[in-house]
């Protein structure tokens, strides 16, 4: 039961952080393409905010994830 | 909504037509636009007389406009545009000549300020210098035959100094004395005494090393440092005294001339106006052709306004629906008091196409939910909206920040009621202070429900987005209607299985909706391509998405909570409170940020996407001139 309980803590945790990773490396690339786009046109900041925003849904997702599974597998219940 | 347009043509006798502007400029309704091409009418041209008026105009306002930003600091807020004067030629003239003059008067005082202010920091620098190194410095008549260099090191270039040392010792052996002090700045100084037959050399060696060296200058007289520095902190003494004579300087001008520049700004920009609508107008040898739009319940009061003000002669006709496209009319959004501080919200995005759907009031309820729900906190709610409340009172009425207090008004109102609803005051302070309970879920526990909750918000959200774009596409394009009633039914029908599949529902639904799907499938096909379940698989991501508002509010109560434990985790009550209140600051600072990024993002993405059309052209009628709409210089 304790190696489930592992398993589980283990799984929530790569649920989250992968794509935290993979959302910061996208941020990482967006936000000087669009700092230098809104430089020429600052009439570009609502799209600047919604590429900002668009790669957090995978670590939102990836939250939902780590959720479902600690909550469905009963490791934090 | 879209404010429904007409599009008028005016037809008269060609003498008549600065009267028919004049009239037009007066009332301020018509949209103009260049006439359809016709075979005897021409586009109106301007006579060279009035074009050489428009080329000194343009130049006047020019002026105006410079010596105005100069003096704006000076002057009372401007008022709300009236009717333009009625101005002469000569005023015009007038006018350019008191601009230019005070213009003139203006650079003169802008470049002495920024002289005077350049010259404190250049002192500043100095005073910074000779302070490190005042005992060396008074006494440099020690050093006889000899070439001091005063060197200034930047924050981080270090590294330069044992570089310099040692070429120094290469170059002129032991032949030098070298000093270095930190400057408060982070700069380094550094003083270096060299022999002067070596002078040449070590110059040489300075500049290849790429150092800023800062030689005695020369306005302040002496050929050493401890020289000059007396005469420029007299003159640092000076200069505040020169600042202040040329701010009372401006506001001299400010006082003479603002009011008198303000009355030219209004009166050229007016006639400028006047001058580029003359060529959207559409000519024959004997008569003219005026066409534009106006909101279609303003179309009766064009027409009595110009047989009142130029008679019978002239003629406005409505022409009909085949003549215009829709997407060429100009879009005029209005909506009830209430909803309209929420067109700030669409302002943001490009204006939508005439004839298509004007989403403010549906920003206008999800908006506000969205964001209550992301906060959801009493307390948070209660200090937004006092927070609105001050931003309110401090901004006039039709600026951005009156629409921004506006809208802080219903989200602070729906953080509150979900703050009842999870039983949040600054997190779990209610519970603990008096028992405050949750009307429907505790956030912090119940996340399944909670997430349930974010995900079929999102669903209402899409399938209203889904009918929307049925509506409108319904005219121009209804195999896309099709498709997408058909998604929207799909979606309805997935969610009809899945309640039906966890007992939510009962069991008796679970075939006719699944039946359902596999009819609505083939139709989505049909009307949308083979893209379609792609597409389709997207709508569900969009449904997802939504399950940030379930993450961001349970990232909120939970910082909230982390705060109320600091009060008794750090030993002292005091900097427990203290690190609370900073917490609890923070949390809220991103309580803000935070839930309008997300709800502007589910809007602009997922909601907007299934049926806004953009690509609208503003509405701007032919009038008076005001300080927003400015003035077409080209």
């Amino acid at each position: 039961m304790e190696g489930q309980t592992v398993v589980l803590a283990l799984a929530a945790a790569a649920a989250i952080a992968i794509p935290a990773l993979a959302t910061a490396w996208a941020q990482s690339r967006i936000g000087p393409a669009i700092a230098a786009s809104m430089a020429e046109k600052p009439e570009l900041s609502t799209t600047a905010i919604l590429m900002i925003a668009i790669p957090e849904t995978m670590v939102i997702l990836g939250f939902v994830i780590a959720v479902l599974i600690l909550f469905r597998g009963g490791g934090a219940a | 909504m879209i404010l429904a347009m007409a599009k008028v043509r005016i037809l008269g006798p060609r003498d008549r037509l600065p009267d028919v502007l004049r009239s037009l400029q007066g009332l301020g309704v018509l949209h103009l636009t260049p006439p359809t091409p016709a075979a005897p009418v021409i586009h109106a041209e301007l006579s060279p007389q009035q074009e050489r008026e428009r080329r000194h105009l343009l130049s006047a306002i020019e002026d105006v406009d410079g010596a105005l930003a100069e003096l704006s600091p000076f002057l009372p807020a401007p008022a709300r545009p009236g009717p333009p004067p009625s101005v002469t030629t000569s005023d015009f003239a007038r006018w350019a000549r008191l601009a230019s003059r005070v213009r003139r008067a203006t650079d003169r005082l802008k470049a002495r300020a920024t002289q005077i202010e350049e010259e404190r920091a250049l002192i500043l620098k100095y005073q910074g210098f000779f302070s490190a190194f005042r005992p060396l410095l008074e006494n440099e008549a020690r050093w006889k035959n000899a070439t001091i260099y005063h060197v200034l090191l930047k924050h981080g270039e270090l590294d330069a100094i044992p570089r310099l040392r040692s070429s120094l010792a290469s170059v002129i052996g032991d032949a030098f004395e070298f000093y270095s002090r930190e400057l408060p700045g982070g700069e380094t100084a550094l003083l270096v005494v060299v022999s002067a037959v070596a002078a040449g050399r070590v110059e040489r060696l300075l500049a290849e090393a790429r150092v800023q060296e800062i030689p005695v200058p020369e306005a302040y007289g002496g050929r050493s440092l401890a020289e000059a520095i007396p005469r420029m902190l007299a003159r640092l003494g000076d200069l505040p005294q020169e600042a202040d004579g040329i701010r009372r300087e401006r506001q001299e001008l400010a006082r003479l001339h603002g009011a008198e520049l303000r009355r030219a700004e209004t009166a050229i920009a007016h006639r400028l106006q006047a001058l580029n609508a003359l060529p959207l107008s559409g000519v024959t040898p004997h008569a003219f052709v005026l066409e534009g739009w106006v909101p279609a319940d303003a179309r009766r009061r064009l027409t009595e306004r110009l047989h009142t003000d130029v008679g019978e002669s002239v003629v406005v006709t409505e022409m009909s629906r085949e003549e215009w496209q829709s997407e060429d009319a100009p879009v005029v959004l209005r909506n009830p008091r209430l909803l309209r501080p929420f067109e700030a919200v669409i302002a943001l995005l490009p204006l939508p196409r005439y004839g298509t759907i004007d989403p403010t009031p549906f920003v206008a309820v999800f908006f506000p939910v969205f964001f209550g729900l992301i906060l959801g906190d009493i307390g948070y709610g209660l200090v937004l909206a006092a927070m609105g409340l001050i931003i309110h009172r401090r901004s006039k009425p039709g600026t951005v920040l009156r629409s921004v207090s506006e809208i802080i008004g219903p989200c602070a109102l729906f953080s509150i009621i979900a703050g009842f609803l999870f039983g949040e005051f600054f997190g779990d302070l209610g519970h603990r202070w008096f028992g405050l309970k949750p009307l429907a879920f505790d956030r912090g526990e119940a996340m399944v429900p909670f997430l349930l909750l974010a995900v079929a918000i999102g669903a209402v959200h899409i399938v209203v987005g889904l009918i929307l774009g049925v509506v409108s596409a319904a005219r121009d394009h209804p195999r896309q209607a099709v498709g997408r009633g058909a998604a929207a039914v799909a979606v309805v029908l997935i969610v009809l299985v899945l309640l039906a599949a966890v007992d939510v529902l009962p069991k008796a639904f679970f075939t006719p909706a699944a039946i359902g799907l596999l009819i609505a499938f083939p139709v989505l096909i049909f009307a949308e391509g083979i893209v379609a379940p792609i597409e389709f698989l997207s709508t569900l991501g969009n449904i997802l998405s939504y399950a940030r508002i379930m993450a961001l509010g349970i990232a909120s109560v939970m910082l909230a909570v982390v705060a109320n434990r600091m009060v008794g985790m750090l030993g002292s009550a005091v900097v427990g409170v203290m690190f609370a209140l900073l917490f609890h600051l923070v949390n809220f600072a991103i309580g803000m940020f935070s839930p309008t990024i997300h709800a502007l993002r589910l809007h602009y993405v997922e909601f907007f996407g299934k049926f806004y059309s953009p690509g609208g052209v503003r509405y701007e009628p032919f009038g008076a001139w005001t300080r927003n709409a400015g003035v077409t210089r080209s």
